[in-house]
């Protein structure tokens, strides 16, 4: 079992999510964060203010899956995620120990 | 002599009393599947349980005959009500004499409730002798309230009296004040942890606000206030004003049945009316009387109707019943009661109506909403019963129209608006003013999301942009600063009112249906074109600046550009902004987080600076999208003017200034243009409220805009807003609102000519500015602002590719402008556009500037700033 973490700019979410529910992935953790790479930010004025553009808002979506749906799931979200542009986001991949349904107790892979 | 054991009764151990209790049981419920009576289902278990007592009572007593000698049986709290849903626990009292005969009778009491958990039957049995039900304790306050609902069952019939007649009597009026107390608390406590709202997506149907809970809460406090001051029992619900009880009766009803469909599909005491029982209720319509089934979103409609009416009697209660407080309360009551005045009596937070015939006027009947809306009180339930009296009689002939406006929306602005358009609507009186409202009434949209009904939410919106005036988190205090600018923030809550009407009228797309409603309501009221126009915009685009957010990345510049365009002009921006802010924090409590908030936020400021710096860049051009501006003005205008001599007295202009102006001020525009062979300076002033506004049109000339402020100050006008743009052919259209700070214009009408000459001979030089400006005393130049506003200046050179934009934040003080206008003159700039605005007593303005037609060099903006420094501090 993998863990997918990616972090999208929020007006790619909707396209993303379309995209990952085609391929049968149903099941998601969406947080609303603020981040920033190398990207960074910058200020900007307002009105005689300065305000400071530097953490941006992004969306992290959290998906543990089976090992065979993790490179459609990374290629689906690169094809609805990318602009190209400084700030479209990253995917973190990781290994999973174990998952357990709390309902029912069931372990493994059938409980996702 | 030592208590002995009962012998054992056979119908105590045996299997025939729980079979006949079983079958008694199947009999009730299945009544209810054909019937759906809740309330006679409940009242029928209720008479099932009476029986089951008296049986077993009987077969005890067979076995001993001294049983009933200081031994009562009786139901209390719901049991005691004939209230007894399938699941709900049974409440009994047994009643002895005093602690002697409790102790004698306690294997008594061991086996009936032993019998009764065998059947099975949950029995929350009390133990109580005389003296102990007549004390009060805060900390069992429930079992007290519970015995105001006792009725005998089984045993001395004697004993019981003495409790109904003198006991409870005599301990209710003794302890009315902290009995009162209590029953307040209780349903505060409960209240807050339903969200203190009748809105839930899956409400509880016993202890939500308006639920089955509130409506015994609701005989107690009537029966308290009552027994308190007679000291006798009276029927609780005959002492409800008479036209709620009517509604809660009908209410009662329908819960009872919701009730003993919940219990019987659960088969536990579970009252949450969860989606899946919304959709099975609804499929069965349960509560309703025709039985045709409905949709879920139609039935949680009846709900919120019969909850609004439980919880309005609640609250009605709780008011006319808060007990006498401490000195210090009383105090404060005082000065409450100071608000009295020749048209209201103001008592306990509430209004009552010193001459109740004064509703017969028409333009009265706002003013108690405008009075409670001002002082946040709340509105008597005598006041109410007479404002609901009148609406009645005259359906039909209030509907809003201008010669009412003035008074709604003033409500509108106030900061008890939120209370006072429900008590409006709780009355009847909102919608016989906006017939169009009607359709939203308890109207439900259900999903996971959205919290309230339609017409709850668009009472929230007031109410949470109101909100904003008070202390709250760092990230709502960017939004109170936008409300604060708001020239005309009436506008933003009348949209607010309207703009999900389109929810309750057939077809796919509410907005349409919204702006069909506002323009019938539009038209009534005769507002100022630009009015309506500015309305209409905001019901039409509510959703625009969230989907930007969805949708678009608001980092970047084309995404910024494209919005700017929809939105045009600031003040729209401002008013969209917040509306966008209010429609989503009223969807639910947590559906904006700080999050988004803070990303609605930076969608709204680089948009403002856009349509700030991107002035110069967009404009009109007949060709193309000014088409339809175009045809707007040229319906407007008389049909002997083309379309042609409009689209060239338009080309060139910013679109800001087509998106700030309506088709009727363009029009005037055009008019006064055509005029200039004859009068080189076209003047039109205006006067609004505490505002007056001069819009100059005339050739465009080197320091005109110094000039003209120049005059402006000369004669005591400080300016607060101001605009000034250029055509391409040349004309020069500038706007001030400014304030007339020594009254001049306004207290001396004949000067106002004077004023306009003036203006005319400084710019044609017929006069000097100086003989003007000698008028003013020396210092007057100085700022006037406490507070220690540093002046900022800040050049841009890549927002426009034609000029360079200046933005100059300092102290706003009279004189200013023209302070600066003249020193950029000076030193050769030419003010290809200037937007000036105050945000208190900061003045910001927004210069474009050129110098031979060119962006101005690195060594001239050095110049310009030292010399600006130096002259404005």
């Amino acid at each position: 079992m993998t863990r997918i973490e990616a972090i999208v700019r929020p007006s790619t979410f909707e396209p993303v999510k379309e995209a990952l529910r085609e391929i049968g992935v149903e099941g998601m953790t969406v947080s609303e964060v603020r981040g920033h790479g190398r990207q960074k930010g910058h200020t900007e004025v307002y009105r005689g203010r300065e305000y400071s553009v530097d953490f941006l808002p992004k969306i992290m979506i959290e998906m543990i899956l089976p090992d065979n749906l993790v490179e459609p799931v990374v290629q689906a979200i690169l094809r609805t995620a990318k602009t190209g542009k400084i700030g479209d986001g990253k995917i973190f991949i990781s290994q999973v120990q174990d998952a357990i349904r709390i309902r029912n107790e069931e372990r493994g892979e059938s409980a996702l | 002599m030592k208590a002995s054991s009962p012998i054992p009764h056979p119908i105590l151990t045996g299997s025939t009393l729980r079979e006949w209790y079983g079958a008694e049981l199947a009999r009730i419920s299945g009544k209810f599947d054909r019937s759906g009576n809740g309330s006679a289902t409940a009242s029928a278990r209720a008479a099932l349980l009476d029986q089951v007592i008296g049986k077993i009572h009987g077969a005890l007593l067979s076995s001993s005959p001294s049983l009933d000698q200081g031994l009562c049986i009786a139901a209390i709290g719901g049991y005691g009500r004939r209230a007894l849903f399938p699941q709900s626990d049974v409440d009994l009292l047994l009643l002895c004499e005093n602690g002697a005969a409790e102790k004698r009778l306690r294997p008594s009491f061991t086996a009936i409730s032993q019998a009764l958990w065998d059947l099975p039957v949950r029995v929350s049995p009390a133990t109580r002798t005389l003296d102990e039900c007549g004390r009060f304790n805060s900390e069992n306050a429930e079992f007290t309230i519970s015995l105001l609902d006792c009725r005998p069952l089984a045993g001395d019939l004697k004993l019981f009296g003495r409790l109904h007649d003198q006991v409870i009597p005599k301990m209710v009026a003794r302890e009315q004040r902290d009995l009162l107390r209590m029953l307040h608390q209780l349903v505060r406590e409960r209240h807050a942890k339903h969200g203190n709202t009748i809105f839930g997506l899956e409400p509880n149907i016993k202890d939500s606000p308006g639920g089955l809970r509130d409506y015994a809460v609701a005989r107690s406090l009537a029966l308290v206030s009552w027994m308190g001051a007679q000291r006798a029992w009276a029927e609780p619900e005959s002492l409800w004003p008479a036209e709620l009880r009517e509604q809660c009766l009908l209410a009662f009803d329908f819960l009872a049945a919701a009730r003993c469909f919940l219990h019987y599909r659960c088969q536990r005491d579970d009252n949450s009316m969860t989606y899946e029982s919304q959709d099975e209720a609804a499929s069965r319509a349960i509560g309703l009387g025709d039985k045709q089934p409905i949709s879920a979103a139609d039935w949680m409609r009846h709900y919120f109707r019969k909850a609004r009416s439980i919880d309005r009697l609640t609250n009605l209660l709780i008011e006319e019943s808060v007990p006498e407080q401490s000195s210090l309360y009383a105090t404060f009551e005082g000065r409450r009661t100071r608000l009295s005045n020749a048209d209201f009596q103001v008592a306990r937070e509430q209004i009552f109506l010193a001459n109740p015939s004064a509703l017969a006027d028409r333009a009265f009947l706002l003013r108690p909403f405008e009075f409670m809306a001002r002082h946040g009180l709340s509105l008597s339930g005598e006041a109410q019963r007479q404002i609901e009296h009148r609406v009645a009689d005259a359906a039909g002939e209030l509907t809003l129209s201008a010669d009412i406006w003035t008074s709604f929306r003033q409500i509108l602005l106030l900061p008890g608006a939120a209370p006072a358009l429900r008590a409006m609507h709780a009355c009847g009186l909102l919608v016989a003013l906006l017939p169009e409202f009607k359709v939203i009434d308890a109207l439900v949209t259900r999903d996971f999301y959205h919290r309230y009904t339609v017409d709850e939410h668009s009472f929230m919106t007031v109410e949470n942009l109101h909100r904003l005036r008070r202390p709250g988190e760092d990230w709502e205090q960017k939004y109170r600063e936008i409300l604060d600018e708001l020239e005309q923030p009436e506008l933003l809550f009348f949209a607010l009112l309207l703009h999900d009407v389109g929810k309750g009228m057939a077809g796919d797309n509410h907005v349409q249906g919204s702006l069909q409603a506002a323009r019938q309501v539009l038209a009534r009221l005769a507002l100022p074109s630009v009015q309506a126009e500015t309305v209409l915009f905001l019901i039409a685009n509510h959703l625009e600046m969230s989907r930007t957010l969805q949708r678009r990345d608001i980092f970047n510049p084309e995404e910024i550009r494209s919005f700017s365009r929809r939105v045009g002009a600031p003040e729209r921006l401002k008013m969209l902004c917040l509306f966008t802010y209010a429609d989503i924090r009223s969807v639910n409590p947590e559906a904006l987080t700080p999050w988004k908030a803070e990303m609605l936020w930076q969608l709204y400021a680089a948009t403002e600076n856009h349509l700030n710096r991107a002035v110069d860049e967009e404009r009109f051009h007949a060709a193309g999208a000014g088409e339809q501006q175009l045809k707007a003005v040229s319906a407007i205008l008389p049909g002997n003017i083309a379309e042609e001599e409009i689209a060239a007295f338009l080309e060139g202009f910013p679109e800001r200034y087509l998106a700030s102006h309506s088709p009727e001020e363009i029009a005037t525009h055009l008019q006064m243009s055509r005029r200039l062979a004859q009068e080189p300076f076209q003047i039109e002033p205006a006067h609004d409220r505490d505002r007056f506004t001069l819009t100059l049109l005339t050739r465009d000339r080197p320091r005109l805009l110094a000039t003209t402020v120049g005059t402006l100050y000369g004669w005591g006008m400080s300016i607060v807003k101001a605009e000034a743009f250029a055509s391409t052919a040349g004309i020069a259209l500038d706007t001030f609102h400014f304030i007339d700070l020594f009254r001049t214009l306004e207290l001396n009408p004949s000067e106002r000519e004077r004023f306009r000459q003036s203006l005319i001979q400084t710019l044609s030089g017929q006069q000097s500015l100086e003989a003007v400006l000698a008028k003013r005393s020396p210092g007057s130049f100085a700022a006037t602002s406490k507070i220690d506003i540093p002046t900022q200046i800040r050049f841009d050179d890549t927002c426009s590719s034609l000029s360079s934009v200046l933005e100059l934040v300092a102290a706003d003080r009279p004189g200013l402008l023209y302070q600066v206008a003249s020193l950029l003159s000076e030193l050769g700039c030419n003010i290809e556009v200037a937007l000036i605005d105050t945000e208190g007593p900061k003045a910001i303005d927004v210069f474009y500037l050129t110098a031979q037609g060119l962006k101005l060099d690195p060594a001239r903006e050095e110049a310009i700033e030292k010399a600006l420094l130096s002259r404005i501090g």
